[in-house]
């Protein structure tokens, strides 16, 4: 292969040499997944951008450098088959990017088609299944350039069909109750999202710096006001002299004073508590904007979704986006994606005619599918419409009847919205056939359960002959979170699971136990939220062990006991309201998947009321311990994994790290601060490594700064420049930590 | 003065009930009703509602008198919003919607019997009152 993009191969480094904690592997892994996707989904977005024809230059040169990164990345956290098909893929765009490698319509289809492959390698990299695909995709991505070569082998000519997608439901009926764990997510966060909070918390220090002097001058005024007291007793004496009338003057006028001053403080006072109140405002809302998205990813699934049904059923539909920048929770954002796949569907197997049907209708011989986002009042508005033949209420009224579903006097009397909603609840499927697309009729009730686990309702409208509307109402933001579900007297409560250590069994009648090694109070939940002992014989709350949750906040620890555990689940937190807001020992509530409320306790209040002498002040989260200095480090590069794997590899060796994700950034902040060392990427969009050295070597404070260049290509020139530059070492991707050690150990 | 005013009539315990129509926002067969342990007897308990916890306030008890039965699941209630607060009051049966006379404070149905005219601004900061003290061990 001559038209390599660089010249290392993929090393053969396993995930053993990455020098991680487990723990922490597991968490790069999962950052440089998200990460990964995002790139995936650039690349896709680029192509997808210019149609059928070849991108340009720019375009396919912008991929490579994604794809590049996206190696580099991988073999930092260890995934080696990763690492393998990036670079295959970057050699892939490389053969584009250079011209000798011919650009088809079926290119661009095909390149996204192995984009979504590769994100669903990804999901599963490490599973034994997830070498098939990848072994699969090897050789999708080596044709994608040299279609010429395929030849040879017909049978592999034509690249399987992603048909699996249509195939599967994409829903699965969640069973009753909880929804099943995830994996933690991450979130990923715009840098100028944290820079506002960060303005806002400057903001907070100022607010306090001014209250604090009006709490001064209160002091002042108390001293001042004592001191008068005394005057004016002095004044009036003991009895055995006339009062001094000057004297009680002069403390007159100075209560006068005083007086006003006070007056005065105060309306200040009001002032500075109204302009806290802004400011916890801002930092509010700014800590609910890092968790919003814009509707874009999701119209961009929309259109890839909508490509592949055009593949699988040869029906071709328009798509127009409609509220694109409206903004959601990410979370929400995530959990709306096989909903709306799922309508999509819906609309291409039903509520699309053929074109003769249309044109015999007098509609434009192409369908439009339109999704339109917006937001209402503290309500994301999702819209699904297509300008297909609208829902047939007479077939579904005989469907419904034909099922069984409902009688047919039932079915006779109801109106046409009455028989929509029994669309949404039943799912039932206005075709008699089970087809393939829409999946055996159970899609909408599919959709509609999804939706409400989100705390969001399924509205349905529809105009026989002009098409049919699906509009998804969903609250602006959910906060999702790990928690241990339990039982206690026939109910299920929640304690978030960041607080939850353990679980245990607890004796009969003991007032403490011993978790590791330390005597812990029991605190019996099943009298705090039962009805006391008095459940009835045989329940045997006296006789029997029972089991108990470790629970830890602030450095204290107790164990709880409890009916049952139920364990360990995902849930969506709904604040409890301002009536219910004085119940100190609720911190919210969630929704079953049966709708039941579950109420969530506040483990601050249960550590309160097992630790009933200790002042509420003292329970606070302690603070780490001083560390030992290494120095302050710069990290530069534009992958997250990369930059946590060298934060974290630096900080284990003493080091303070910051970072940036481009050199130019990493400039600004150079200037702000100083740095005792500075570890940088080669290429990165705005300002590449070696940019950001020269510009560096000219402040007199970075001449003699030791820099290390993290890279994956070492070629003569770049030695050459890195020596003008007094670069101190080359450290090659995947990064280990002895490589660094090694690099820092340079002199 | 008499003025005219637009009413849901409905029954609680012997008590029959008047509150204002502009303030109740839906009638509603109960959902499942969770159990709020620690809480007032005001508070009959909590429950989903359009994916809203929805507190479930029993108007007896709000107003001082003996407590009626815990709400269940499939029981009617009246969603009020007042004060910013929406609550759902539980009631027996609702009777009917009328425009009855109000002179001086007092409500009379068309029958002549009196009726009980509900504040529903005072009633919820009266639950918020009762919400508020440490709840008991």
């Amino acid at each position: 292969m001559s038209d390599q993009p660089s010249d290392d191969r993929p090393s053969d480094d396993k995930p053993s040499a990455v020098d991680f904690d487990p723990d922490e592997l597991v968490m790069l892994r999962q950052l440089f997944r998200a990460e990964a996707q995002d790139a995936l989904e650039s690349v896709t977005s680029r192509v997808l951008a210019t149609g059928s024809a070849r991108p340009s230059r720019e375009a396919l040169t912008e991929m490579m450098r994604v794809t590049h990164t996206l190696k580099g990345a991988a073999g930092t956290v260890g995934l080696s088959t990763m690492v393998d098909l990036s670079h295959r893929l970057e050699s892939a765009l490389a053969g584009f990017a250079r011209e000798p490698s011919p650009w088809t319509a079926r290119t661009a289809d095909e390149l996204v088609d192995i984009i979504d492959a590769l994100g669903s390698y990804l999901d599963t990299a490490g599973e034994p299944a997830s070498e098939r695909l990848a072994a699969g995709l090897r050789g999708r991505i080596d044709q994608l350039a040299h279609p010429d070569r395929v030849a040879a082998s017909p049978s592999e000519a034509s690249p399987p069909a992603i048909v699996e997608p249509l195939v599967e439901p994409v829903l699965e009926p969640a069973p009753d109750g909880a929804p099943v764990p995830e994996p933690k997510a991450l979130l990923r966060i715009e840098p100028e999202r944290i820079d506002d909070l960060m303005s806002s918390a400057g903001e907070l220090l100022f607010d306090r710096t001014r209250i604090e002097r009006r709490v001064q001058l209160l002091r002042t005024l108390a001293r001042d006001l004592a001191r008068t007291r005394q005057n004016l007793r002095d004044a009036l004496g003991d009895g055995s002299a006339p009062p001094s009338r000057a004297a009680i003057a002069q403390a007159e006028d100075e209560l006068a004073g005083q007086a006003t001053l006070l007056s005065q403080t105060t309306a200040a006072l009001l002032d500075e508590i109204e302009a806290l109140r802004r400011t916890i405002g801002q930092l509010q809302q700014g800590l609910t904007r890092i968790r919003m998205e814009s509707a874009r990813s999701l119209m961009t699934h929309a259109a890839r979704t909508l490509r592949a049904l055009r593949r699988a059923t040869g029906v071709h539909v328009e798509l127009r986006t409609i509220g694109e920048d409206t903004e959601f929770d990410k979370a929400v954002a995530e959990q709306l994606v096989d909903p709306l796949t799922q309508l999509l569907r819906n609309a291409v197997a039903h509520g699309v005619e053929p074109a003769d049907e249309r044109a015999a209708r007098g509609k434009p011989p192409i369908a439009t599918i339109t999704i339109r986002a917006r937001q209402d009042g503290n309500l994301l508005v999702l819209e699904v419409s297509d300008d297909g033949r609208g829902i047939d209420t007479m077939a579904l009224r005989q469907r419904l009847v034909a099922t069984g579903r409902w009688t047919a006097t039932r079915a006779e009397l109801a109106n046409d919205a009455e028989i929509l909603d029994a669309l949404l609840a039943t799912g039932v499927s206005i075709r008699g056939d089970a087809d393939e697309l829409a999946g055996r009729g159970i899609g909408i009730g599919l959709v509609r359960q999804s939706i409400a686990k989100l705390g969001g309702e399924l509205g349905v409208s529809s105009v026989p002959g002009r098409g049919t509307t699906f509009t998804m109402r969903l609250p602006l933001s959910t906060a999702l979170a790990q928690a241990m579900l339990f039982k206690v007297a026939g109910q299920v409560y929640a304690i978030p699971n960041v607080h939850v250590l353990d679980t245990m069994l607890v004796e009969p009648g003991a007032s403490s136990v011993t978790v590791r090694h330390e005597q812990v109070p029991v605190l019996r939940l099943e009298h705090l939220l039962g009805h006391g002992p008095a459940q009835g014989p045989g329940h045997g709350y006296g006789t029997e062990r029972r089991p108990g949750l470790v629970v830890s906040f602030a450095g204290r620890t107790l164990v709880c006991t409890v009916d049952k555990v139920v364990g360990s689940r995902e849930i969506i937190i709904k604040p409890l309201g301002p009536l219910l807001a004085p119940l100190t020992l609720y911190a919210g509530a969630t929704i079953s998947g049966s709708g039941k409320v579950q109420l969530i306790l506040d483990p601050a209040q249960l550590v309160h009321r097992a630790y009933p002498d200790a002042p509420a002040a003292d329970i606070v989260d302690p603070v780490s311990g001083p560390l030992v200095l290494a120095g302050r480090a710069l990290v530069v590069d534009d992958s997250r994994a990369i930059r946590e794997a060298m934060t974290s590899m630096l900080g284990r060796e003493g080091w303070v790290v910051d970072v940036a994700e481009d050199g130019a950034r990493a400039l600004q902040m150079a200037r702000q601060l100083r740095y005792d060392l500075v570890v940088t990427d080669l290429e990165m969009p705005a300002l590449g490594g070696f940019d950001l050295v020269a510009h560096l070597r000219k402040d007199e404070r970075y001449g003699a700064t030791p820099v290390l260049i993290i890279t994956s290509r070492v070629s003569p020139e770049h030695r050459r420049q890195a020596r003008d530059l007094g670069v101190r070492a080359f450290v090659a991707k995947p990064i280990t930590r002895r490589k660094l050690l090694e690099a820092l150990a340079t002199r | 003065m008499a003025e005219l005013r637009n009413v849901i009539v409905f029954t609680l315990g012997s008590v029959r009930y008047a509150i204002e129509l502009r303030w109740v926002r839906e009638v509603v067969s109960l959902g499942f009703v969770t159990d709020v342990p620690t809480a007032p007897p005001a508070l009959g308990g909590v429950c989903n509602h359009h994916g809203a916890i929805l507190p479930v306030l029993d108007v007896a008890a709000v107003l001082g008198r003996e407590p009626g039965p815990p709400p269940r699941q499939g029981d009617g209630a009246l969603v009020i919003e007042a004060e910013g607060i929406v609550s759902a009051l539980r009631v027996d049966q609702v009777d009917h919607v009328a425009s009855l006379h109000e002179e001086n404070g007092a409500i009379t149905d068309a029958a002549g019997r009196a009726l009980s005219l509900l504040e529903p601004a005072q009633l919820v900061r009266r639950a918020l009152e009762l919400m508020s003290p440490p709840s008991p061990r």
